[in-house]
């Protein structure tokens, strides 16, 4: 019996595909994407070996968040900020040099939209810039001096996960409606602004639903509550999104713009050019409503109204070949662009309020 | 061309008429709009001018990708818009990394689908050099072994075997159809996000037949559309697509003539 067993063991060591486990995914069986859906973290799966030129499953970003946290933990600090549909921890991080300066806030959150894998990886690829460089980058270690940075790697937890294991194509969150024929609202479309008016749904069963009510969304609930608490110190609210190449100002649902509009489309330009010189993509600059189509209750617009002074959209890679399943090649190159954008607005915004400090 | 009607007097009267008459310039004048090279209209429009010359063009080797709208107007029609658009574009094999401009008159018609679209493009290729790429791709599908059911082009994580390349690049010349017919003025674009369930055979005349099921997703909407598609396709002959989709419930059907590699 044990040879037998010893015999098995070696050849599922040996033979993985043939012998080993399988783990079987609903309709994606292990032999697309060359089994790259059961590749687990080798057994040891420290920080220095995380690896932010791959897409990660929101367990390996759970215990990411805890090793950052234990790594750098004289800045960062994990955070829990409310419950999802299905009861899912949403955490965030707080990266804040200990001063006994009142700092203000500079918000981000990725992953709102599940299928927009790149930008978890964008808000993951963040937090390592800032905290590997802080102490030796001195425009990094300028903006701390000054500012805590905010980081939601995941909003939108329950849909990221049911776009791993079963619809890599899900958008929405995935609370039930119409008793439990109908899932998911569209977070972007649930936030307390001119809220289903516009470019969303009140159908269930679109990719635009707004919800049964304006913040309906357990998610939304944790957000919104969370900033509308700290809205006098949030300078800069930046949420995260994929695919068109966009640096997107308020507003969505109306043509009229926000009163400090030029100034905004100012920094958005100086980012985009900033991003440009990385990489050479072209990324375009305006608001919503201008540069692609009217939506109503999403969270820039939300986060502006409430009176956050800067607020952006970005939309990440690409323009249309890739869409949301941008291969893992350009993760790096899209996180070194974007972070150029995103201190460039960073700065910006420091100078205006703190001057060449 | 002016006033049709004088005003029958001062009053009410006039005021009503001042009203009908701008109503009724507007509709008979063709008015020129200057458009933002960054705007919407002018990004629409290239997409479905492109889409429409990769359609024509048949050639899988040769797709062109946007790039950067340079510049365009919208002429005003009754029933409609003109729109004038110079791009760029890049070949879709990056690694040729070669570039071009294209110039297009697209027009819309307001609200219905398949915009009439004039194109010319710069070359990427000489005509023999494409000759030659498009039979290799040819050669290289009629060797491929049919990928099993399940496959998905690209992957999950938008990785794609080099070996399966060929098979979506030639799908694009029927994506380009599906996807030129659909786009309208009022923003609907459309981009085919996967293929799957491919299944393909040669027949007796030595035309690839390939049929598969793709997710086309709306940008306005977000929503993702499950169609079958079913090209004919030859490097030198005239290629022709047929698809089905099921568009929140109801069926679109669609079928066009490509023309293969004569009409470059």
């Amino acid at each position: 019996m044990k040879k037998l067993l010893w015999t098995i063991c070696l050849l599922g060591i040996l033979f993985p595909p043939k012998f080993g486990l399988k783990v079987q995914h609903d309709g994606i069986s292990a032999k697309n994407g060359h089994g790259m859906l059961e590749k687990k973290e080798s057994s040891r799966s420290n920080l220095e070996n995380y690896d932010y030129t791959k897409y990660h499953p929101i367990e390996e970003i759970y215990k990411w968040m805890s090793q950052i946290e234990e790594r750098y933990s004289e800045v960062v600090t994990q955070h829990f900020l409310g419950m999802t549909y299905k009861a899912r921890p949403m955490y965030y991080l707080k990266i804040s040099e200990p001063t006994s300066t009142l700092k203000k806030i500079f918000w981000m959150d990725c992953g709102i939209h599940a299928r927009e894998w790149i930008t978890p990886a964008f808000c993951q690829w963040f937090v390592k810039e800032i905290l590997q460089n802080y102490k030796t980058d001195p425009r990094i270690s300028r903006f701390l001096r000054k500012v805590d940075f905010y980081i939601l790697p995941v909003l939108n937890i329950d849909g990221y996960v049911y776009s791993w294991r079963k619809d890599r194509f899900w958008r929405k969150s995935r609370s039930s409606h119409n008793n439990g024929t109908c899932f998911g609202t569209d977070l972007n479309r649930n936030f307390n602004i001119s809220w289903c008016n516009v470019g969303a749904s009140k159908n269930c069963t679109h990719q635009t639903f707004c919800g049964t009510g304006p913040v309906s969304e357990s998610e939304t609930k944790a957000v919104s509550s969370f900033i509308e608490d700290k809205k006098d110190s949030i300078l800069c609210y930046l949420t995260i999104h994929s695919y068109g190449q966009f640096i997107l100002t308020p507003y969505s649902f109306t043509k009229t713009k926000p009163s400090n509009y030029d100034e905004l489309i100012r920094i958005g330009q100086k980012a985009a050019k900033e991003l440009k010189a990385k990489h050479g993509s072209n990324y375009k600059v305006g608001s919503t409503s201008d540069m692609l189509y009217f939506t109503s209750g999403n969270s820039r617009d939300w986060a502006y109204h409430i009176g956050i002074p800067f607020a952006y959209t970005f939309e990440l890679r690409d323009n249309g070949t890739y869409k949301f399943t941008l291969p893992e090649d350009q993760i790096q190159p899209t996180c070194e662009e974007t972070m150029a954008a995103v201190l460039s607005i960073y700065d910006d915004i420091y100078e205006r309020e703190w001057g060449f400090n | 061309m002016l006033a049709r009607r004088r005003p029958a007097g001062p009053g009410p009267t006039a005021l009503l008429l001042v009203a009908l008459l701008a109503a009724e310039a507007r509709a008979s004048w063709l008015i020129r709009r200057p458009l933002s090279p960054s705007g919407p209209e002018l990004r629409q429009a290239a997409r479905a001018a492109l889409h429409f010359f990769n359609y024509r063009a048949a050639s899988p080797s040769t797709v062109r990708v946007l790039k950067e709208v340079l510049n365009g107007t919208a002429l005003i029609r009754e029933e409609g818009e003109n729109i004038k658009v110079a791009f760029s574009i890049e070949s879709y094999r990056t690694e040729n990394s070669q570039l071009g401009t294209c110039s297009a008159l697209v027009g819309f018609k307001d609200h219905k689908s398949r915009p009439t679209v004039n194109i010319s493009c710069t070359p990427l290729l000489d005509q023999k050099e494409r000759k030659k790429e498009d039979y290799k791709l040819y050669k290289q599908i009629k060797q491929l072994e049919t990928p099993p059911f399940e496959t998905t082009i690209p992957g999950k994580l938008g990785d794609m075997d080099p070996s399966l390349q060929p098979l979506w690049e030639l799908a694009m010349i029927g994506n380009s159809f599906l996807m030129w017919e659909k786009t309208t003025s009022t923003s609907s674009y459309y981009y085919v996000q996967q293929i799957t369930n491919i299944k393909k055979w040669i027949r007796p005349d030595d035309f690839i037949i390939l049929h598969y099921r793709l997710l086309l997703h709306e940008f306005r909407t977000q929503e993702i559309i499950s169609c079958h598609l079913h090209l004919v396709w030859h490097p030198e002959k005239p290629s022709k697509t047929q698809y089905h989709c099921q568009d929140s419930g109801t069926q679109e059907n669609g079928s066009g003539n490509s023309e293969g590699s004569g009409f470059l």
